[in-house]
């Protein structure tokens, strides 16, 4: 019985976002709001885990209220629990708070054998939560990974580099970042879904952390944005294939008996 | 009903689900206009709904020419004027013919539609997701993004739905499905779709500003125009198309039925919404706009000939799905029929709740409730309505005939004028239409409209 | 006059890259008297090929035209899963 945690973040769907064409600024007002994709990757990655060795999900995501649909669409998915941290003072977080908080929030729901990220986040791009958790944790980590076996009492993480695979044996408790697209997540479905709107998330809030109030939300991030710079669209290549071209394409790809 | 009797024998259910209680009162499959106000009704009474969509969020794959008369919704959601996203209140109708060069149009601007402000532009994937809100709030369970596969059915009894592998049962199921109603269909429930039931609908939403919106159609802030057209100006292809305004855009399309699409054979649908927006009164009314999403989706226009039978053992079929939209030529409506059938079905749950009865004849209460409204007179009262819209005179004879007359009697060319009499006698003659035949002809649309 | 292609781009799919939700069989295609569901679809999924039907399933907008269109057998539809496919932002 592995106990397990997948930390996810609530992003606004890249597709719906806009340039505003004159303040230059990211347009989300008119975004759905959807789970972070390689999160579903690490979701789906802890899911296969737990078929095959059994064990406990628990969903764990910091965030506005309205994220629980994300928790719920991950229980959705298979996971068991859902757990959303959500407080005033967890607000305005860079990376390090977010770490700092996940953590001790994986740390008071008593730790976890593996925790699986996303390798990152669409809307910020980081890929410090992960490794940050891991070491706030002081677990064993592993990013950028694909797929996750377990050996007793190891994990067996696979990762791609160029050309090859490279495959880590890490010790227990661990921390692993999963890649967008390791793996096809499967759908949730409607029992699931059923029972996760019935069962609901739990709140997590900082009266559970009892976290330093100087060390969390917008207070405990070092990071401030000094300047932003708008680059110039880059030059659209006029060239459009017609169905003449794509009458070419067609008879090279017959040509070689790769379609019929 | 004998193809529902011969699918149930077909069915073999692995295991029973009857002798256990039901997991709802009722499911509703859809979040639209009829699924969502059924919900709404039910969970007000206190009954355990569960309400399934196959979009996420609950209604974004719903699309509609636009104009919705919220009477009945008002029944269930008293303050919808002020907490619904709607575009602009409508009192301002169009309808006309547009012939290749000219456009013949009945502008109707007036106080009355304005004083209960009751037709309003709607987008769909805005105003839907509110409308399964409320659902929500009134105590039903909503879940999204999940497509139920087939329904369960049981001793020629619809007791549930299966979605991967799983059953989830319910005293009743309403089947609130949409136009293309893939589980009814293939329960038997109802018979598969054919050609003379339905036209294709072919939208744009064009992004405008507000203020070139109400400089444009002469509106205030809030107000709204809804213009309908009978397109002659496409050869043989006989079509209709709306026009309608949002807050900051246009919502416009075109209405294709499919025998006329089939007969014709050689258009593709999407380019008749080109030549309608290119049509010389139309270009400049959205001239300088940018097409922010198209869309496309099948209409209803069977009239009360398409109307399956509404209920039976255990289901109801409401909406779109039971062919609950009207039209005549001048007027499309399907959101305010939706939205009564959604409201009497979900009556009708109820008082076979108190019964403890979800027999078909328990459930017969719906097609009554029904039967007393508009939407099912409607139908009824414009049975023979097909007879005009599919004939191939309103399009391009008569259109050509009035286009003719007006530009006899206010076109000055310098010439002696001709008395009215003369001038239909000669534009008739022109068409190679008969007096007599064309008198027969309108005499016969005036008695079925 | 705007291409349909450019008008497609307008809408927002979340493609499901596992499941074609509709399939062709392209036997009976072959032998289609009429290819009516390359008039008919409004989103141009069915196109002709020096003759031969070609069908995509990636910018289907969901409408069932082509289920209705198909008077030969060959279109299998069915709606996608889980949310896949179609989500209109004005609708």
């Amino acid at each position: 019985m592995l106990k397990i945690a997948v930390m996810i973040k609530q992003v606004p769907d890249s597709q719906d976002i806009t340039i505003d064409p004159v303040t230059k600024t990211l347009n989300r007002s008119q975004a759905r709001n959807v789970v972070n994709p390689p999160d579903v990757n690490a979701l789906e990655a802890a899911l296969l885990l737990k078929d095959k060795e059994g064990g406990e999900i628990t969903v764990i995501t910091m965030g506005p209220p309205m994220a629980d649909v994300a928790l719920l669409e991950c229980m959705g998915r298979g996971a068991d629990k859902g757990i959303l941290v959500t407080d005033r003072f967890f607000a305005g977080a860079d990376t390090w708070p977010t770490s700092y908080t996940l953590a001790s929030t994986a740390d008071y729901l008593g730790g976890f054998d593996i925790i699986f990220c996303g390798e990152e986040t669409t809307d910020s791009s980081t890929g410090h939560v992960g490794p940050g958790i891991a070491e706030f944790l002081g677990y064993q980590q592993a990013t950028y990974v694909n797929k996750v076996e377990y050996e007793e009492p190891f994990f067996i993480a696979e990762r791609d580099i160029e050309g090859a695979t490279e495959t880590l044996r890490i010790g227990k408790p661990a921390v692993v970042t999963i890649t967008l697209n390791a793996n096809a997540p499967r759908n949730p479905t409607l029992k699931k879904k059923i029972e996760a709107y019935k069962k609901g998330i739990t709140i997590v809030a900082n009266k559970d952390l009892k976290l330093d109030p100087a060390c969390i939300g917008l207070k405990g991030s070092p990071t401030i944005v000094k300047d932003m710079k708008t680059v110039a669209d880059p030059v659209k290549t006029p060239v459009k294939p017609g169905i003449e071209e794509l009458d070419k394409v067609i008879s090279v790809l017959v040509e070689r008996g790769i379609v019929k | 009903m004998a193809n529902f009797k011969e699918n149930i024998k077909r069915i073999n259910s692995s295991e029973s689900i009857s002798g256990r209680m039901p997991d709802y009162d009722a499911i509703v499959v859809g979040a639209g206009n009829a699924g969502s106000a059924a919900a709404i009704t039910m969970a007000s009474k206190g009954l355990n709904v569960l309400l399934v969509d196959r979009a996420d969020p609950p209604g974004a794959k719903n699309l509609s020419g636009g104009v919705l008369w919220g009477n009945d919704l008002a029944e269930i959601l008293p303050k919808w004027q002020t907490e619904a996203p709607l575009e602009r209140f409508i009192d301002n109708k169009k309808i006309g013919f547009l012939t290749e060069k000219s456009s013949i149009v009945i502008d109707f601007k007036t106080e009355f539609f304005r004083d209960n402000k009751i037709a309003h532009s709607v987008l769909r994937a805005k105003f839907d997701p509110w409308m399964a809100k409320k659902a929500k709030e009134a105590g039903a369970l909503v879940i999204p993004g999940i497509t139920v596969e087939s329904l369960a059915i049981e001793d020629r009894t619809v007791v549930g739905i299966k979605e991967s592998g799983d059953t989830i049962t319910a005293n009743v199921v309403l089947l609130a499905e949409g136009v293309n109603p893939r589980l009814s269909i293939e329960a038997g429930l109802r018979k598969p779709l054919q050609d003379r039931e339905l036209s294709v609908g072919v939208k744009e939403v064009i992004k405008l500003s507000a203020q070139k919106i109400e400089d444009r159609f002469n509106l205030t802030k809030e107000s709204g125009m809804a213009s309908e057209y009978i397109v002659g100006s496409l050869g043989n292809l006989n079509i209709g198309a709306f026009f309608y305004t949002n807050k900051e855009s246009i919502s416009l399309g075109i209405v294709s039925p499919m025998e006329e699409l089939r007969r014709n054979g050689v258009t593709h649908t999407y380019d008749l919404i080109e030549k309608f927006k290119s049509h010389p009164s139309i270009a400049p009314l959205i001239e300088g706009g940018t097409t922010i999403e198209y869309g496309a989706h099948l209409i209803p226009e069977g009239g009360i000939d398409s109307v399956p039978q509404l209920y039976g053992n255990g289901y109801m079929l409401l909406g779109d799905a039971a062919g609950l939209a009207f039209s005549n030529g001048l007027v499309l409506q399907g959101m305010n029929y939706a939205i009564v059938s959604g409201i009497k079905a979900g009556e009708a749950v109820a008082e076979a709740k108190a019964r403890n009865d979800f027999t078909a004849k328990s459930l017969a209460v719906y097609e009554q409730k029904l039967g007393s409204t508009y939407a099912l007179k409607d139908l009824k009262t414009f049975k023979d309505i097909r007879k005009v819209t599919n004939n191939p005179k309103m399009y391009t004879v008569y259109p050509q005939l009035l286009e003719g007359i007006l530009l006899e009697t206010l076109w000055e060319r310098g010439q002696p004028k001709k008395k009215t009499r003369d001038v239909i006698g000669e534009a008739a003659s022109k068409l190679s239409v008969g007096k007599v035949k064309a008198l027969t002809d309108l005499y016969g649309i005036y008695r079925r409209m | 006059m705007i291409d349909i292609k450019e008008k497609l781009g307008t809408i927002k799919y979340d493609v499901d890259k596992e499941y074609p939700h509709i399939t062709v069989d392209d036997a009976i295609c072959a032998k289609c008297p009429h290819h009516f569901c390359v008039m008919a679809c409004p989103a141009q999924c069915y196109t002709l090929q020096n003759g031969k039907l070609l069908f995509n399933y990636e910018d289907c907008v969901e409408c069932g035209t082509c289920s209705v269109a198909c008077d030969q057998g060959s279109v299998t539809w069915h709606y996608p899963k889980a949310g896949k496919g179609v989500v209109y932002k004005q609708g």
